[in-house]
């Protein structure tokens, strides 16, 4: 299945592609592939992350599907 | 011993009194509008003599408080016609606080209304009011550059000042008026912007106070060691959590933009989107990307002690600096909500704001609303600078756009006008974010987001989560949230510091911890909520007398109507839940005894 991947602040360097950017790169992947499973995939730091599945909170466990949107973020705020 | 220094523009007379005992515990937001309430009738006109700028730092002001330098101005305000208290980085309040100045009331207006005055404080304890005739209608950053040659000239000028300075916009009384105050570097890019505090400063005749610091010491503490112990801790929390310590000095606060573009909350082209198709050209990383590569300065505090480091210089193409910034809601206002989606462009407009003097938010929404009237295109930066323009200049149609959203969306005849209390929205939609928009319809300010940042929960993960999209929730987050900025402002604290104050207990402990080492008095978490719940007390008194009722704790009509994409939702908490967020203020005011 395929879905978009995209990874904002300093998380956008892990893309494998390795060109950075917040531009979304689609992910080959197999059905019943996880949030969880991807972040292990990219190599995230094991640090908090907010992760939107199509716009919304999704929680790691998540088994993704096909055309998703994933975005991940490290912790963010401002004002 | 603090004292108030009231400065009476009727007499041009100047007196010092103590803080009153009842005060004792007060100071920035808590003594603002506490003066407020108790000085100004609640029916004042905003713009006559009945009405009073107070000046104050917070409570830990003038010492070394990791981020303790706040400075919150207050008055009746002429936009929203309530209790208003604008908060402010830069250099003034630690020097005020050093001073021991806990507010300056500056009351009534100068029977000559053609004379622009500099109220001057020196580190001896004198202070004046002189006639600076050469700095009238000009703009902020040179009313410093003058105001500076002309005190080098008398030899009173050293190095270590702080200015708090009223632009052209806030001398022609324009209800988007803010007022600046200096960074460490002297530049006039802080900004105590909303509600139109500077129109107020304007009737007072007074173009700028300048406080000279040269040789002040901090304050003293009732117990030194403890204060230190107590910032240690302080400093530590903020350095080690995520937001505070990494995100936040890295991209600044603009870091937001795509986050909250992710969620569908960012409001696009008078938000009639939660999603701008352009918001990676006005991000944070892409601002961090340009300054970086045009050598700019990407990474400093507004003022000394402050740990968080999340303000920047934006510079153009030869590296000259252009502004601070530009702020999350500043890259909002001018950028997504006006269909802008490039840097420099924004930065510019950011910089006129600043330069005549008018809040960010209130010009940015003013703008989008003009586009809405089809009068100019979204996405024309030109035409967005030129509604600028024709506000520094004060033409009628400048003075139309200069006095805000809803009065250029009036005068227009544009159909959704995002205010409430007469003042703008700022950057998150209240329908895919329900908690943010019941702090925009009950905060006594007005459609305030620093008033209840309900974005910490709600989009951030950031003290708990509780869905945006849902009404649950909602009132009870952003009840929490307004007592405890309330406690931060009166502190002088950046609100900032909240993001990890709500993930780490140590660094609330530490909070009350150094209030209590450096007053000698008694302050632990509940004495620290009441602090925030009297504040509020006070302000909603306050716009009680002066007619608001529940009917202006709401949204516009559009919100709950009209469904926003990509959620295709609208605001659903009810009424009820609206007015039973400030539940506590009958209490309150019983032990305050006011009415």
């Amino acid at each position: 299945m395929q879905v978009d991947v995209v990874l904002f602040a300093h998380f956008s360097g892990f893309q494998p592609d390795g060109k950075g950017g917040r531009h979304a790169r689609t992910y080959e992947l197999e059905e019943g592939t996880t949030i969880a499973d991807v972040i292990e995939m990219i190599g995230l730091p094991d640090e908090p992350r907010v992760i939107f599945v199509n716009n919304r909170h999704a929680p790691e466990e998540r088994e993704l599907r096909q055309g998703d949107r994933l975005a991940i973020f490290p912790p963010v705020a401002g004002g | 011993m603090r004292e108030i220094l009231r400065v009476d523009m009727s007499t041009l007379t100047i007196s010092r009194e103590p803080l009153p005992e009842k005060w004792a515990r007060y100071g920035g937001r808590a003594l603002t509008s506490a003066i407020v309430f108790t000085e100004v009738p609640a029916d004042a006109d905003p713009m006559g003599p009945d009405n009073k700028l107070v000046i104050a730092p917070g409570l830990l002001g003038g010492t070394s408080a990791p981020n303790g330098g706040r400075l919150s101005i207050g008055a009746k305000s002429p936009l929203t016609g309530g209790l208003k208290e604008s908060n402010s980085g830069g250099t003034a309040a630690h020097a005020l606080g050093k001073m021991g100045i806990a507010a300056i009331i500056i009351e009534g207006v100068p029977a000559d209304k053609t004379v622009a005055y500099a109220l001057r404080l020196f580190p001896d304890g004198n202070v004046d009011l002189v006639p600076r005739h050469d700095l009238k209608g000009l703009g902020t950053y040179e009313t410093v550059a003058v105001a500076k040659g002309i005190e080098a000239a008398e030899q009173r000028y050293s190095e270590k000042v702080s200015f708090i300075v009223n632009g052209p916009a806030g001398e022609m009384g324009m209800k988007s008026a803010g007022i600046a105050i200096t960074d460490p570097h002297g530049y006039p890019n802080r900004f105590a912007g909303r509600g139109g505090l500077g129109a107020v400063m304007g009737t007072k005749g007074i173009k700028l106070i300048a406080i000279f610091e040269e040789g002040l010491k901090g304050k003293e503490h009732a117990d030194k060691d403890a204060f230190i112990a107590a910032v240690r801790k302080f400093s530590g929390a903020l350095t080690t959590h995520a937001v505070t310590g990494q995100a936040l000095p890295t991209f600044g606060t603009n870091v937001l933009a795509n986050i909250i573009n992710e969620a569908g909350g960012y409001p696009t082209r008078n938000f009639s989107s939660g999603q701008f198709e352009g918001v990676d050209g006005i991000s944070g990383e892409t601002m961090r990307e340009i300054t970086l590569e045009r050598g700019g300065d990407v990474k400093h505090g507004c003022h000394a002690g402050c740990v968080i480091q999340c303000s920047r210089y934006y510079v153009d193409k030869d590296g000259h600096y252009i502004t601070k910034g530009p702020e999350y809601e500043s890259a909002w206002s001018l950028g997504a909500d006006c269909g802008i989606s490039d840097m420099d462009t924004v930065a510019a407009l950011d910089r006129k704001c600043g330069d005549i003097g008018i809040d960010t938010i209130e010009a940015g929404v003013m703008i989008g609303v003009y586009m809405a009237s089809g009068k100019i295109a979204f996405g024309d930066g030109a035409a967005a600078m030129a509604v600028l323009d024709e506000i520094g200049h004060g033409t009628d149609l400048g003075k139309i756009f200069g006095d805000g959203a809803e009065a250029t969306g009036l005068h227009f005849g544009v159909a959704n006008i995002p205010v409430v209390k007469h003042q703008a929205l700022p950057a998150y939609d209240p329908r895919p974010i329900q908690g943010i928009g019941v702090t925009y319809a009950t905060s006594t300010q007005g459609a305030d987001h620093t008033a209840g940042y309900t974005i910490t929960s709600n989009v951030l993960a950031v003290g708990g989560t509780v869905d945006p999209l849902k009404p649950e929730g909602q009132a009870a987050l952003s009840q929490g949230l307004q007592i405890a900025t309330a406690m931060l402002d009166s502190l002088g604290l950046c609100i900032f510091v909240a993001f990890a104050v709500l993930d780490m207990p140590e660094a609330f402990e530490a909070i009350h911890e150094m209030a209590a080492a450096h007053t000698g008095q008694d302050w632990d978490a509940d004495a620290l909520m009441q602090l925030g719940k009297e504040t509020l007390t006070y302000e909603r008194l306050f716009n009680e007398h002066a007619g608001f009722t529940n009917a202006d704790d709401r949204l516009p009509k559009f919100f709950l109507e009209e469904p926003l994409a990509p959620h295709d939702v609208v605001f659903t908490v009810t009424d009820e839940e609206l007015d039973s967020v400030h539940s506590f203020v009958p209490e309150v005011a019983a032990q305050l005894g006011i009415k």
